[in-house]
């Protein structure tokens, strides 16, 4: 634990004192997240890692909206919806839409679990460094809350002129959605001290 | 209110990766993060010229953007290219002013939010303002907070195209508007990623 916690927005200097289940300490002059307690541990995150996955799986295999006209249907998933924008140069936007609704939430599915899965037994991960690393980068840029409202943008849309129904994988996104919220809130900061000399 | 130091004045730094809290003395020559490794910087280099950059570049996509048709829908009703403008009024009239207003939030409002909010915060810090820090610093975090919701219209958009696939029925393609569009959130989110924070409430002589 680190004896000085720094504001990560305005730079001001506290001294860290303990908190207590449910606490979150905010910087008194910006207002900026100091730190919180650790609502969520290892075991319970690792738990939450694993839904996430599952609920990832489903999200892709199965359709999250489907249209069905004079026997002809059509699905849409998030891998449909990234084809769909491969025409010419503007798969620069399915790249985008790839990277952002299907790459980044399984990488960091897949990085969580490795990092966690050391954890349990209080050990750092292989290449820990880099991962750590990696999933604070990525962490803006996962968005599947967005594709979740998207989804619904879209029946509301087209709901008036064809008959479309939603499938079982929003269902899915929407618990995806709900997981990595979870997640989010276990602070991976706290993790640098997974192992380290100090100990925990 | 109580003064606060700054960890600047202090001879300390914190890693923006790890948030550790480290004495700079103790860092060696290449300025090294002692726990995870980054490269440990004051501030982040060339804070508000890499910002600039991207706002504007950002502005310079949002033409296009708007311009440009997202969608292009053939059916029995007829051909017709659409824009992100184009599409809200649609909305509008036909009376769906809940998806209207959404999407307007979504597509137009925030990116002019950030436009003009990331323009507030580089004029300020340029100008060494002590006004409102506070509030600057939340308006920050906001900016952070809002900026990957503009990609709602790329994912309305792919979404529509990818299941309007009944030929003469009814089609839906997407158009080169909506490539810019997703530049737009891009490049403005690289914007709001780039400013630090630190530097509204930094005095410099």
């Amino acid at each position: 634990m680190n004896a000085i916690v720094i504001c990560r927005d305005c730079d001001a200097v506290y001294r860290a004192v303990p908190l207590h289940r449910g606490d979150v300490a905010l910087c008194r002059r910006c207002g900026a997240v100091l730190a919180r307690h650790l609502s969520v541990n290892v075991d319970s995150g690792l738990a939450l890692v694993c839904a996430a996955a599952i609920f990832f799986t489903i999200a892709n295999l199965t359709p999250i909206l489907s249209i069905e006209i004079a026997g002809m249907q059509t699905r849409a998933n998030v891998w449909f919806a990234v084809r769909s924008l491969q025409e010419g140069w503007i798969s620069l936007a399915a790249f985008g839409l790839a990277f952002t609704t299907f790459l980044i939430p399984a990488l960091q599915i897949a990085l969580l679990f490795w990092v966690l899965l050391f954890a349990r037994t209080g050990r750092r991960a292989p290449s820990f460094g880099p991962i750590m690393k990696l999933l604070h980068q990525m962490r803006p840029w996962s968005m599947s809350e967005v594709f979740l409202l998207g989804a619904l943008v879209a029946i509301v849309k087209l709901a008036k002129w064809v008959p479309i129904s939603a499938g079982p994988g929003i269902w899915a996104i929407a618990a995806l959605t709900a997981v990595l919220a979870l997640l989010g809130r276990c602070d991976p900061a706290s993790w640098w001290s997974i192992g380290s000399e100090a100990g925990t | 209110m109580i003064p606060l130091a700054q960890s600047l004045d202090l001879g300390l730094s914190r890693c923006r990766t790890c948030g550790l809290s480290v004495t700079r003395a103790t860092l060696g020559a290449g300025m090294r993060c002692p726990s995870c490794q980054s490269r440990m910087e004051q501030r982040t280099p060339y804070s508000t010229e890499v910002t600039l950059a991207w706002l504007i570049a950002g502005m310079v996509l949002y033409i296009p953007a708007n311009l440009l048709p997202v969608m292009h829908t053939s059916g029995l009703l007829g051909e017709s290219d659409s824009t992100i403008l184009g599409g809200i009024l649609e909305f509008w009239r036909a009376g769906d002013w809940d998806i209207a207003l959404l999407i307007f939030v979504a597509s137009v409002a925030v990116p002019f939010t950030k436009f003009i909010a990331i323009g507030l915060l580089l004029f300020t810090v340029r100008k060494n303002s002590q006004w409102e820090q506070r509030q600057r610093t939340v308006l920050y975090r906001i900016v952070e907070f809002i900026g990957y919701w503009s990609m709602l219209d790329v994912i309305v958009v792919a979404l529509t195209s990818a299941l309007m696939q009944f030929q003469i029925l009814g089609a839906a393609e997407p158009r080169a508007g909506i490539a810019f569009f997703c530049g737009v959130v891009v490049v403005t989110m690289l914007s709001a990623l780039s400013f630090d924070p630190r530097l509204i409430w930094d005095r410099r002589s």
